[in-house]
């Protein structure tokens, strides 16, 4: 018997979120297998999947189908199948319109939306029990020659009635009739993660959910011979004569870049671009542009004009004007802003005369890839640019793309668990920490500890299950600030859905989505450190009454590099963490390359690859420097032939394995995917023979391939590091030299950052720079200077005190007293007692107990002041001491201008024998130390296999302890809730860089009475 | 213990881990991996308050409750039971036999007991000077929270830091609230508490005229009590669906629970029961006497007098004689049979016990035999085809059943099954299946007709 050809119509991925149980490639791989002509990727009222199966099934070589499937609101179900470009950005419309409409998650479509069909698309009626003539005739109206019964055949009783059924309805109606599958899986064995689906859709557990499971396993990929034997011959002919009918690939978008925006009437955008560029060179170099710059410049433009990408640059420009304009400090990064053409137009401060890297790097003519910058923005101020983005372009044009939110380990067993009816409490308490994951032995273990048995053919099902969910996509989000703005329609190109945020509409495609069509996107994102730069610099302007901008700061100044080289980096950015701490000193930047560099460096990428020792040796001059080709020295000479970026990855496939530069990207796209899909076999395959067969040693080629693997997910690009290079440079610039404005700035742009209010505080205090306390007679709102150099804390340091009393108080000032206070500034009750809690009343009113007797006795009436404070008693309360001034000091402020509480409690610590950390610094290699300090940090880098580092402060600076595993799981209280930690260790010297390696902690939290310590754990 | 995802209350074990009241519950489970949240429950809190109180009824009448506190009025009672400690004692280890551990105090007010009962202090105070003296010295946590955090901004920490403040200029800032508070505490000003009112439940007891061996002849005893139970529930419109017989020995006590398969106050089916039950209890020691219990009444809808006979009585009827069988038989040998969702045909319904209540379940549309096999029947097989005394025709099918691999390895497991409708040459109608799986074969699982 010769097998029928089929085509599947209407199968569901797992982009129907909850219901389909299998990956885009796995049905697309399947129906390839199985010699389907076609399989059609039907998700419900969603595109989201699309973009993964038009992949997959190029790769596979099959026929794909683009449709949706659509439950109308009266409950008429249809699969519409796009036939062509128009169809498909139809059917895009419609799902934005049933999309927009409903919440997040849920969409809406009526009877009445279709009355006109979908043009370009066929309409497949998965006609029900109730089905009735009255609906295929309006389907037949609707979609006149282009509609179809389907019927879909499960081994339910009623089989041969609905048949029949579905017959005289097709006579009735002249509706032709076609078979589909409703594919939920691609293979049989996917009918447990069916189910779990279906429970976890339904709120219920496997074993409760009973009539909403399917009954049985039949909604998969089946082999034509059985469908040869379910279906009549004439129902499985027109699934062939349907796909015939639809010819679609999404190899057609055509994206155009939106250019009437950006360019002024009558000029091309190359003139335009052309001559902005040249006017900003103007402004850069007023005494004349370096030859090496204007010939890249010249270069650059013949690129951009030979690629037609002259309308994104102009986009990007647009937004950077708009934030200029409005002074939100933004710097772009990525693989074309770090050009000589986007320094002219001022979308980066790197400056390409000072550069080694060169443009051609970023941008390749052969890779075809649309260029991609990322601008930064201030973290406050960003929403203003989002908003400016919806205003000029609209939402029909610009929208944000969505983040694929997955399955990951946790999510998954605990979804699992519960589809499984097991106690939440017991998989909260398995999944709060998952090293017994990778760990079979340390599963029973586990397992036994919260009462299951790691055998019992429920746990072993959960296990199964839950590594068959992790990766699926579980919702879909809203990326951090991709934005897509199109010249046309945006909602004819992908479908929009409303995100979780009022105001917000996103595509419901992701950035690997967007990347694989080629389509254009410029990231909106946040940095706090701008924000803080920006109110630096201004500050500094007000000061001395003159605009101080970032490209006014003088660039490589030595002092500079020889602080960062001390590790003298808190509340720089980037280099700040205890890592980059760790390494400044080691690697002793001493010129803005240096700075690339050490920004990339420490990353899990290149430590997991294994790159950070042979590059700090070869730089120590330790060990030699070698390559073993010209061709790998031309792209390892900068890194000392270490490869620590992305994009020298990328180049070393090309020059030592032969790859095609189309191969290079999608081996940086899967080095992207790794972590999350797996999968990089063949690639390892290609990389390794191919640098064999170019005669490199397999050693080699073997180390390579480790340190590609290693760079994972986390891959940085040189692109990216040579932008935040430049912010590490300011940032320290202006802690050197501009100590009191950085640290306002960096106060008033809290929360950010890696370090508290409160150890920025003390960081600039060991610096001596004055701090003087909040105080109604002298703060501003935020934190400001008093003076050249010394720091007057702002209102806004005062918990639970509102900006708008704080900016009153700060226009009235100063006042006579506490009434004249409460009466100008308009205060009510609340900001009197927290302006008394956080002692800003001290030269009003007196130390914080008076100062809290006289606000209270404030009436709220403000017309009976006068006469109110008239026949007090008056009283003197006792000044509170040291101690209790500190801890009313951390309460309202979260930091103290006192003495450091350790300081208070040396005597009992110096009685314990505990040294200060300045005395530890002092101290040589391996001796036996103690010292104990206010624990600031905890953190577990996944790089470091179960080390635990810790941050203690004391008076005299920070201490940095490790704690190995052992002792962590030995001391495991005192490591996680102690507050005053005190270590009984060994010193462990590296050059500058000291370690305290613990031996025994000791809780001391109680000698800290009341005083509430906040650690940024974990990060 | 956890409310809020914080602590609120740990055991020494949880405390020697580091974890106490405060404790974020992901920190505590990070500090003890395997360790046990529970849920806070005010409302089971209060419900336990509510018992202690009614249990608290046997020191004295005069009980109220508060919502952290049991304040019970002992002054009345001291001599008889013996001075203030022996009372202290008797409470706090009655209160312990309960399953609970009480912090107590005693005071001359009540609001004065009260707070230095919650500062853990145990104080015994007999006269006012002990009183001021034992509350000066308690912190200012028993105040209500925003006062004390004023206070103690003012620098107070206990409370006769706070009663050294001027009066007059501490009201105009606090408000005379606290004021009156701590006069209440000191005794300073009266504090009349709302008393308890102690709650509808029913227990009588008989005292036998002499011991009684014999179960039956407990009967009639047994009666007057059923009376005085329905007489009332009568007054107070409700029934029950189950009481307490106690039958008192010298050295123990026998307890039989009298079910009803729904709310009733109708004396002759008390009687009934009890008959059906007393007559197949034996007696392992005399009784001599009983007490009859009834705890949890159900509110019965007034009924007047039916005109005519409907169906309410009917279905009343039937549940008498399912009581009688179920005494008859033992409670386990009668349970009701009740429609169950799940796709495989053995777990389609399930066995309820009788007193267990029971929502309708949708019906399903599907085509399924009346009698089910109690196990598949394996059937014989000429040249594939199932035989049953005869070749069977199949009439419908398949209908594929393929699910329930979530309980393998522990009940039915999975299945996957081809069903047909076949007819047998005796004008039999079956419902067979064969196994999808190997080694397959063909099953008898049901008869329609």
């Amino acid at each position: 018997m010769k097998l029928p050809d089929y085509a599947e119509l209407h199968c569901l991925s797992n982009f129907s979120f909850l219901r389909g149980a299998s990956h885009a490639d796995e049905l697309v791989g399947r129906a390839k297998e199985l010699g389907y002509c076609a399989l059609a990727i039907t998700d419900e009222c969603s595109f989201a999947g699309v973009v993964r199966a038009h992949v997959a099934a190029k790769q596979a070589g099959l026929k794909l189908l683009i449709g949706s499937e659509l439950v109308l609101t009266d409950g008429i179900k249809l699969v519409l199948l796009a036939q062509d470009r128009a169809g498909y950005g139809n059917l895009c419309a419609i799902i934005t319109l049933a999309r927009r409409r409903a919440a997040k998650g849920s969409y809406r479509l009526g009877h009445h939306d279709l009355v006109r069909g979908v043009p370009g698309c066929l309409a497949l009626w998965i006609a029900g029990a109730q089905a009735t003539p009255d609906d295929a005739g309006w389907l037949r109206d609707a979609f006149p020659g282009h509609a179809w019964i389907a019927f879909e055949r499960h081994l339910q009783p009623d089989d041969k009635r609905r048949l029949a059924a579905l017959r005289e309805l097709s006579a009735q109606s002249g509706l032709p009739l076609v078979a589909c599958g409703d594919v939920h899986m691609h293979a049989r064995a996917r009918r447990p993660l069916q189910d779990v689906l279906t429970a976890l859709r339904r709120k219920t557990s496997v074993d409760d959910a009973g009539g909403a499971l399917f009954a049985n396993g039949e909604r998969h990929l089946r082999s034509r011979l059985r469908l040869a034997r379910l279906y009549p011959p004439e129902l499985l002919a027109q699934t062939l004569r349907i796909a015939d009918l639809c010819n679609f690939s999404l190899d057609e978008l055509r994206y155009e870049y939106p250019q009437d925006d950006v360019v002024p009437a009558g000029q091309t955008p190359a003139a335009y671009l052309k001559a902005e560029v040249d006017q900003g060179l103007a402004v850069r170099y007023p005494s004349g542009t370096p030859a090496k710059v204007r010939q890249q410049i010249a270069y650059e433009l013949a690129l951009i004009e030979q690629m037609n990408y002259e309308a994104y640059f102009l986009t990007v420009y647009d937004i950077v004007k708009f934030a200029r304009a409005h002074k939100i400090l933004c710097q772009g990064r990525g693989s074309a802003a770090n050009s000589a053409v986007c320094y002219a137009l001022g979308i980066t401060e790197v400056d390409p005369a000072h550069s080694e890297m060169l443009f051609e790097r970023f941008i390749s003519k052969e890779r075809n890839e649309p260029p991609d910058i990322d601008v930064d923005f201030e973290h406050q101020r960003r929403e203003q640019v989002i908003q400016y983005i919806y205003a000029k372009y609209g939402r029909e044009r610009a929208a944000l793309t969505a983040a694929v939110i997955s399955y990951r380990t946790r999510s998954a067993l605990r979804d699992c668990g519960r589809a499984l009816s097991i106690d939440s409490d017991r998989i909260d308490a398995l999944t709060s920490s998952l090293a017994w994951w990778d760990d079979p032995d340390q599963l029973a273990e586990r397992f036994a500890e919260v009462g299951l048995d790691a055998n019992s053919p429920r746990v072993e099902k959960w296990l199964i299950l839950s590594k068959q969910l992790i990766g699926f996509p579980r919702h879909l989000s809203q990326h951090v600030g991709g934005f897509v703005i199109s010249r046309g329609r945006l909602d004819r190109l992908v479908p929009i859905e409303n995100a979780a945020m009022a105001e917000r509409s996103i595509i419901e495609w992701d950035k690997d989505d967007i990347d694989a069509l080629g389509l254009m996107k410029v990231d909106v994102l946040a940095l706090g450190m701008l924000s803080a730069i920006r109110r630096a610099l201004d500050s500094i302007s007000a000061r001395d009454d003159r605009a101080f901008r970032m490209q006014d700061i003088p660039r490589d100044d030595p002092a500079v590099f020889a602080m960062i080289s001390r590790a003298d980096t808190v509340g720089v950015f980037q280099i700040e963490s205890r890592a980059q701490m760790a390494m400044l000193p080691r690697l002793k930047p001493c010129c803005f390359y240096d700075l690339v560099i050490e920004v990339a460096i420490v990353r899990p990428g290149p430590i997991q690859g294994g790159m950070v020792h042979p590059y700090l040796r070869r730089r120590q001059g330790l060990e030699p420097v070698s390559y073993p080709s010209p061709e790998v020295e031309s792209v390892l000479q900068r890194t000392l032939g270490v490869p620590i970026f992305q994009e020298q990855v990328m180049q070393l496939a090309i020059v030592a394995a032969g790859f095609s530069p189309g191969e290079a990207d999608h081996l940086r796209r899967s080095m992207a995917a790794w972590k999350r899909r797996g999968g990089v076999g063949h690639l390892r395959e290609r990389l390794i023979t191919g640098m064999l067969e170019r005669n490199y040693s397999r050693e080699f080629a073997e180390s390579l391939f480790r340190q590609i693997e290693g760079f994972g997910e986390y891959g940085f690009p040189e692109s990216h590091a040579a932008s935040f290079a430049l912010l590490v440079y300011v940032s320290a610039w202006l802690k050197h030299h501009e100590p009191a404005a950085f640290l306002a700035g960096l106060l008033n742009s809290q929360p950010m950052g890696f370090y508290s209010s409160s150890q920025l505080v003390q960081d600039a205090r060991r610096h001596r720079i004055e701090i003087k306390p909040p105080d109604v007679q002298h703060s501003d709102w935020p934190s400001s200077l008093a003076g050249s150099s010394a720091l007057r804390l702002g209102l806004r340091q005062i918990s639970g005190l509102g900006r708008d009393a704080g900016q009153r108080i700060a226009a009235a000032r100063p006042f006579i007293d506490v009434a004249d206070l409460a009466r100008r500034a308009t205060l009510s009750r609340d900001d009197l007692d927290q302006l008394a809690a956080g002692g800003a009343l001290a030269t009003l009113a007196g130390h914080r107990r008076q100062a809290a007797w006289a606000t209270a006795a404030v009436p709220l009436q403000r017309d009976l002041l006068r006469e109110a404070s008239a026949s007090e008693t008056v009283i003197a309360l006792p000044a509170p001491s040291e101690g209790e001034d500190l801890v009313a000091d951390y309460a309202s402020l979260q930091l103290t201008l006192g003495r450091h509480p350790l300081k208070l409690l040396r005597a009992l610590l110096e009685a314990r024998r505990y040294v200060t950390a300045a005395t530890l610094r002092a101290y040589g290699n391996h001796r036996v130390a103690r010292c104990a300090g206010i624990v600031t940090g905890r953190q577990r880098p996944g790089s470091a296999s179960g080390v635990v580092f810790l941050t203690l402060e004391d008076e005299s600076g920070l201490i940095n302890v490790i704690v190995h595993p052992k002792l962590a799981e030995r001391q495991r209280r005192e490591l996680l809730s102690a507050k005053l930690l005190g270590v009984f260790g060994v010193l462990q010297r590296e050059g500058e860089v000291v370690h305290l390696i613990a031996k025994r902690l000791v809780d001391h939290s109680d000698l800290l009475g009341r005083l509430p310590t906040s650690s940024r754990d974990f990060h | 213990m956890v409310e809020d995802g914080r602590v609120v209350l740990a055991d020494a074990l949880a405390r020697a881990a580091g974890i106490d009241r405060g404790t974020g519950v992901a920190a505590a489970r990070m500090l003890a991996p395997a360790i046990t949240l529970l849920a806070r429950s005010r409302s089971r809190e209060a419900a336990a308050l509510q018992t202690l109180a009614g249990w608290a009824g046997r020191f004295t009448s005069r009980v109220s409750v508060t919502p952290d506190a049991l304040l019970l009025e002992v002054g009345s009672c001291l001599r008889l039971f013996g001075g203030l400690d022996k009372v202290a004692n008797a409470v706090g280890e009655g209160v312990q036999a309960q399953g609970f551990t009480a912090a107590l105090a005693a005071a001359p007010t009540p609001l004065g007991a009260q707070w230095l009962a919650q500062a853990g202090t145990a104080a015994r105070c007999s006269d006012g000077v002990d009183l001021r003296r034992q509350l000066d010295a308690l912190p200012l946590d028993v105040l209500p929270e925003r006062i004390a955090t004023v206070l103690h901004g003012f620098g107070a920490s206990t409370l006769a830091d706070v009663r050294r403040l001027p009066g007059a200029e501490l009201a105009r800032r606090i408000g005379v609230g606290c004021r009156q508070l701590m006069a209440k505490a000191f005794g300073e000003l009266p504090d009349p508490r709302a008393d308890f009112v102690f709650p509808d439940r029913f227990a009588l007891a008989i005292e036998l005229p002499s011991s009684v061996e014999n179960a039956v002849a407990l009967l009639f005893a047994a009666r007057r009590l059923s009376f005085a139970l329905s007489g009332w529930l009568a007054a107070r419109q409700s029934g029950v669906r189950e009481f307490s017989l106690h039958l008192l020995q010298r050295q123990n006590e026998t307890r039989l629970l009298l079910q009803f398969s729904a709310p009733t106050a109708d004396q002759r089916r008390f009687e009934r029961v009890l008959r059906e039950r007393l007559e197949r209890t034996t007696l392992a020691a005399p009784v001599d006497s009983l007490r009859l219990e009834a705890t949890q009444l159900t509110a019965l809808p007034g009924r007047s007098q039916t005109l005519f006979n409907d169906s309410n009585d009917d279905r009343e009827a039937i549940g008498v004689l399912l009581e009688r069988l179920a005494a008859r038989l033992g409670e386990a040998q009668v349970y009701r049979v009740a429609v169950h969702d799940d796709h495989r045909p053995e777990c389609a319904t399930r066995q309820l016990a009788l007193s267990a209540a029971v929502t309708p379940a949708a019906r399903s549309t599907l085509p399924r035999p009346l009698w089910l096999v109690a196990a598949p029947q394996q059937l014989a097989e000429i040249d594939g085809r199932p035989c049953r005394r005869g070749p069977l025709r199949l009439l419908a099918g398949p209908e594929r059943i393929e699910s329930g691999w979530w309980d393998e390895g522990e009940a039915n497991g999975d299945i996957r099954r081809d069903y047909f409708i076949a007819l047998a040459s005796d004008g039999c109608w079956l419902w067979i299946y064969r196994d999808a799986r190997l080694p397959g074969g063909w099953f008898l699982h049901g008869y329609f007709a």
